[in-house]
């Protein structure tokens, strides 16, 4: 227990205007250590709904940009992809309907639309989603390549979100840990996301024997943890500016797990083999096997960690008292 | 029941259209808890279960689903180095603060909330409406003041509803009615703000040179594009004593850029996956 001591002095003046700034360098004292933020309930539900979400839609992306790029030879790639897409279809809106406490008024999600909250804009991207996807994959399944070039555009446009909205769930909150860092966190979410999907074809082509598209995986996933990679550093600089203890410094589970599954697996261990491979290392297939089951794992840790950490600083008053000393964080 | 009470009880004929709010004026507050008591009554809410803290004077902790009104005591303890010894005017060696939803003029809960079960009221309040809530619990982590919680009973978020039926049939909010000192008091909130200006001169005056408010326009609490709180305080020493937060901001404000730097490198991404199937063809 903290003794609290308050100033006899007037903290804001008599007339003086409210100085952020002023305040920022202030001591803090808190009420008894009380938290001062509700956290979320977000656990392992949800970050397996960030997980496949990200997933399924980097595939569909991954299959459009095949589709309408690639040649013949891609089209393994394109007909996995949209497979991978119905992940999301099939497994997201369960998920999410489990995760709330009244699911019988799950419909009500869909009686407004709201601007100011990504959990109603990630609302009508999932069920956008999930209608152009089925549509694809079924005239796919038809064999109606037309049809199939048709819908896969919204499908592929809504996956886009599908990959990236969840950052902005987490960051429109007060939660100080993803509050601090909207676009790092976006960035690290994208990153995953596509690096998830990536390392799925490259598993799904290799069962199905077709290792044709293996080397544009490889590059895509290079790229995908890389931009992961930049936004986990940005997000930490981001962090540290506004002393906010993040998920790599802090000693509790979610921060070793941030450390050694969501860093080390999924961008230290593909960093360094894919670009082994590119700077020319000889192909070892087990290794690049290895390598997108690392790819994978580490996207599912990233969320699992970012959620329980970001839970984690929301009931440290210290944190989201300094946090809420900035008036305008974006 | 007298028609139009909040007359007689707190001077204001209740209206819709119009703005309401509370002022509550912590150098008043005796920490009776009358007002907590006086709102479980009228709302019906759950007792929290009795347990002792060991810290201050204060079992309840914080605001809560079961808890809409919740009364800080902080001890003046030390003084920085020693024990303090000295008294301020007006409060002893404690500060006692009767906490509550803000009801904030743009309400990051009611903004993040995906159902419309939060809305604003036709007095310028924020209510869950039961029936519609769906337990999403996104408005939990979306409060700035950690005020709204889900009830795991229910399935529902609760918070303090500004009496919202009471408010219909011209009643003052039961917490407001119940306090003995006025420490809560009642009214539309341009009147309660130009009250509130006149208590801080007054305090200055007679040499209670802390004395500030809290969430009026330009002041601490009202931050961070969250415009005005309807619920507004005066407060006597920094907001984060009384677990307040100095500088609290608006989420919706960072939709927009998180959204669009994420779509952005899932659109790079996507175009350097067409330039390597392109390139590999
Ligand atoms: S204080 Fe919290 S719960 Fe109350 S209106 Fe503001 S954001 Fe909503
Ligand atoms: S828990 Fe209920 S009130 Fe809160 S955001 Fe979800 S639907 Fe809205
Ligand atoms: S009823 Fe009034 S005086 Fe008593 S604790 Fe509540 S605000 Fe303070």
């Amino acid at each position: 227990m903290t003794l609290v001591s308050t100033p006899s002095r007037a903290p804001y003046g008599r007339e003086a205007k409210y100085d952020p700034l002023r305040a920022d360098n202030a001591p803090i004292t808190t009420y008894y250590d009380q938290p001062q933020l509700k956290k979320s309930h977000w656990g392992t539900r949800v970050a397996l709904y960030i997980f496949i979400a990200g997933l399924s839609g980097g595939a569909q992306l991954i299959a459009t940009a095949a589709d309408l790029a690639g040649g013949e030879q891609h089209r393994g790639v394109v007909r996995r992809g949209r497979h991978i897409a119905l992940l999301g279809v099939f497994f997201g809106p369960p998920l999410l309907i489990w995760d709330l406490h009244s699911p019988d008024r799950f419909y009500n999600m869909l009686r407004i639309f709201r601007r100011t909250s990504p959990m109603s804009i990630g609302t009508y991207i999932l069920s956008s989603f999930s209608l152009f996807s089925l549509m694809t994959a079924t005239a796919q399944l038809a064999g109606w390549r037309k049809a199939a070039q048709l819908t896969q555009l919204p499908a592929a446009i809504a996956g886009a979100g599908m990959t990236t909205y969840t950052a902005s769930l987490l960051t429109a909150t007060s939660t100080p840990l993803w509050a601090a860092a909207p676009r790092s966190l976006a960035l690290q979410f994208a990153g995953s996301s596509f690096g998830a999907a990536a390392a799925a074809l490259q598993l799904a082509g290799r069962v199905d024997g077709d290792e044709a598209a293996a080397p544009v995986l490889e590059g895509l996933a290079l790229a995908a943890t890389a931009t992961e990679f930049v936004g986990a550093l940005a997000a930490e600089r981001r962090h540290r500016a506004l002393g906010i203890a993040d998920a790599a410094s802090v000693n509790t589970a979610s921060g070793a797990l941030y450390k050694l599954g969501a860093l080390g697996l999924g961008t230290a261990v593909p960093l360094a083999s894919y670009a082994g491979k590119l700077i020319g290392g000889r192909p070892r297939p087990w290794l690049m096997m290895t390598t997108a089951l690392a790819v994978l794992a580490g996207s599912f840790a990233l969320r699992l960690s970012v959620l329980a950490a970001g839970n984690e600083s929301a009931q440290r008053p210290q944190q989201s008292l300094r946090f809420a000393r900035r008036e305008k964080v974006r | 029941m007298i028609p139009d009470e909040a007359e007689l009880t707190a001077g204001v004929k209740i209206e819709p259209g119009k703005s309401y709010g509370f002022f509550t004026d912590t150098t008043r507050c005796i920490g009776c808890k009358a007002c907590e008591v006086a709102c479980k009554e009228w709302n019906l809410l759950p007792a929290d279960g009795l347990h002792l803290t060991g810290m201050s004077y204060d079992n309840t902790v914080g605001l809560s689903a079961s808890t809409w009104r919740h009364v800080a005591f902080i001890e003046k303890i030390s003084d920085g180095d020693g024990r303090a010894t000295e008294m301020a005017p007006y409060q002893s060696n404690w500060l006692m603060m009767s906490d509550v939803c803000k009801h904030c003029h743009n309400a990051p809960c009611l903004e993040a909330c995906p159902t419309g079960a939060l809305f604003r009221t036709e007095f310028d309040t924020v209510v869950v409406q039961q029936d519609i809530c769906n337990g999403c619990g996104y408005c939990v982590p979306a409060c700035p003041f950690g005020v709204v919680e889900l009830n795991m009973i229910d399935g529902k978020a609760h918070k303090c509803t500004l009496c919202y039926d009471r408010l219909k049939g011209g009643l003052e909010p039961a917490c407001a009615k119940a306090c003995p000192t006025d420490s809560i008091q009642f009214g539309e909130v341009g009147e309660l703000q130009q009250r509130a200006h006149q208590r801080v001169s007054e305090l200055h005056e007679l040499g209670v040179d802390s004395a500030y408010l809290y969430g009026v326009p330009n002041s601490p609490g009202a931050t961070g594009d969250l415009g005005h709180l309807n619920a507004f305080f005066l407060l006597t020493a920094e907001p984060e004593a009384y677990n307040l937060p100095a500088a609290p901001s608006r989420a919706s404000n960072r939709v927009g850029p998180s959204l669009s730097f994420g779509l952005a490198a899932a659109a790079g991404l996507a175009l350097a996956a067409a330039a390597l199937f392109g390139w590999q063809k």
